[in-house]
């Protein structure tokens, strides 16, 4: 069951300093998915293990903040209107849920290595397993609060607010990007962590500005009937945050599916911050186990 | 003579003194994005070749701070050298820090079973040597198998970590005076287990500053001084260019 966790079958291995090319790397990491399972089940056993509530917290925290955000933007600012008489709540709890898996893999990630440095030092492993590995442990708890969202749309189809679509087979392409987004995201946050500690505290600060540069709150109608001038909708909507949280919403909300330009578009930059990521992990790598 | 096991061709490591840790972003900022790290760079090895034998045991030597630890880590894998290459025929068993992969928040079962799988032992593989590890590691071990790490002592986690490893099939065996810990009967155990693995033809990288260590399992001896290989030969030579050194 365990995969071989390195080397070529004959069990021959060199260890040099361009240690093989981008494919051989994702490959190694690819041979080494039950390490990585084993990781994510750690961390996630030890996560539950200390406290009383264990999984329900998974549920209980996107949820607290999902209904203060609801009560200040449903409630008090009435944003419904902007949603084609879509639920706000559905609204908001798809792409708050997204952005809680987002938001969670940025400051995980930078201690991903620096927390393990011990770990790294003495068994060989591919290192870009720690890193994804945090991704992988976000998504899980992402998924666990998934049935919130099916809970909330399911009370208003039964009010005859809500119809569930076909759309909906759209969330697993929606979480495919996310990942291949987050993956690029991750490796890079954590081996510049190692170099440069700094890193910690700025993700700390990105995080809270981030939550407000994609339509996780407000509608994206909001944005696009603002008047901005054409270039700065343009600069707004190439942030790859705001195509994959319209493809959560779309999942959710047919109405709220983002064009096949804007899929286009984000999926391309995910794919090459997923690049540039496995690149730049690849390049500091020596370096990062020096420090470590 | 077996085959090479282990290859090292011109390896050389550079570190650099004024740590890149220690620049704040605030540094880089205001230096102009300047970068003054050419002034403190050293090389803790360089220009080591040597090619080790299925079968051999090898010990190298050499003072505190001459690269010794940082040669094991790069056979083991777990840091790359800057220069040249080091190449392996076969898995590597590390045994440079033994109690390291323990999440003090799992049990000692959970950590056997997750560091056990790091090393690559397979599942089925693990749960039959799990009665065999847990015994090996003793009593005391044993009976807070359990329980989570965290209250262990630390004799109990080297135990414990030695067991595991004490269980691997790989041939080829990395040892980091991880022998001078323990007590006297454990280390008795683990001196057994190694002369055992010896005797089974796997590979023996040890460094020690412990002579009757490196005579009692080493054939052959590597010194290093200064991060240059100064010689390679029987572990009796090496023992007395580094006596020679040290006396004089």
């Amino acid at each position: 069951m365990v995969a071989q966790l390195s080397g070529s079958p004959r069990g021959e291995e060199q260890l040099a300093r361009a240690e093989g090319t981008l494919t051989s790397n994702i490959v190694a990491v690819w041979r080494s998915r039950a390490v990585l399972g084993l990781l994510v089940r750690r961390d996630l056993t030890v996560k539950y293990q200390q406290s009383v509530l264990g999984y329900l917290w998974s549920l209980l925290e996107p949820l607290m903040v999902a209904a203060t955000y609801w009560f200040i933007f449903g409630f008090l600012y009435k944003s419904k209107g902007d949603l084609d008489g879509s639920p706000y709540l559905i609204y908001l709890v798809a792409g708050l849920f997204s952005w809680t898996w987002t938001s969670g893999v940025l400051s995980e990630a930078t201690t991903a290595l620096t927390g393990q440095a011990r770990l790294i030092t003495t068994i060989k492993v591919p290192r870009q397993v720690f890193p994804i590995g945090r991704v992988f442990g976000k998504f899980f708890e992402f998924l666990a609060a998934l049935p919130v969202v099916v809970l909330i749309a399911g009370i208003f189809a039964s009010l005859g607010e809500y119809h569930f679509t076909w759309n909906l087979l759209f969330l697993p392409v929606a979480i495919v990007i996310q990942a291949i987004f987050l993956i690029g995201v991750a490796l890079v946050l954590s081996s510049s962590n190692v170099l440069l500690r700094d890193v910690e505290r700025f993700i700390r600060v990105l995080n809270r500005v981030l939550l407000y540069s994609a339509p996780i709150l407000y509608p994206f109608s909001k944005v696009e009937h603002s008047g901005m001038p054409r270039w700065l909708l343009r600069v707004y909507e190439a942030n790859p945050l705001v195509g994959i949280a319209q493809l959560h919403h779309g999942a959710w909300l047919p109405a709220e599916f983002p064009s096949l330009i804007q899929i286009a578009v984000t999926l391309t930059e995910c794919v090459i911050m997923f690049i540039i990521g496995w690149y730049y992990f690849r390049r500091v790598e020596p370096a990062v186990l020096k420090e470590l | 003579m077996g085959e090479a096991t282990i290859v090292a061709e011109n390896v050389g490591v550079k570190f650099v003194r004024s740590r890149r840790r220690n620049t704040k972003l605030r540094d880089y900022f205001v230096q102009g994005g300047k970068r003054r790290l050419k002034v403190d760079e050293f090389w803790a090895l360089r220009n080591l070749s040597f090619t080790i034998n299925a079968g051999e045991a090898v010990g190298i030597i050499g003072r505190n701070g001459t690269g010794k630890s940082t040669l094991l880590k790069i056979v083991a894998g777990v840091l790359i050298p800057d220069e040249g290459c080091v190449t392996t025929y076969g898995r590597v068993a590390p045994l440079l820090e033994l109690s390291a992969g323990f999440s003090n928040d799992l049990t000692g079962r959970e950590n056997v079973q997750l560091v056990g799988a790091l090393h690559g032992m397979g599942r089925d593989e693990l749960r039959d040597k799990l009665p065999e590890i847990i015994e090996y590691a003793g009593d005391q071990v044993a009976s807070a198998i359990d329980t989570p790490v965290r209250h262990y002592s630390s004799g109990m986690r080297v135990r414990l970590g030695f067991a595991v490893i004490a269980q691997l099939t790989h041939p080829i065996l990395l040892v980091d005076e991880v022998l001078a810990v323990g007590d006297r009967e454990f280390r008795a155990k683990c001196y057994k287990t190694i002369e055992q693995m010896l005797s089974e033809g796997r590979t023996l990288f040890l460094v020690s500053h412990n002579e009757n260590d490196l005579k009692r399992f080493c054939q052959r001896g590597i010194y290093i001084n200064a991060g240059n290989l100064e010689v390679d030969g029987p572990i009796t030579d090496a023992l007395d260019a580094y006596n020679g050194l040290v006396h004089t």
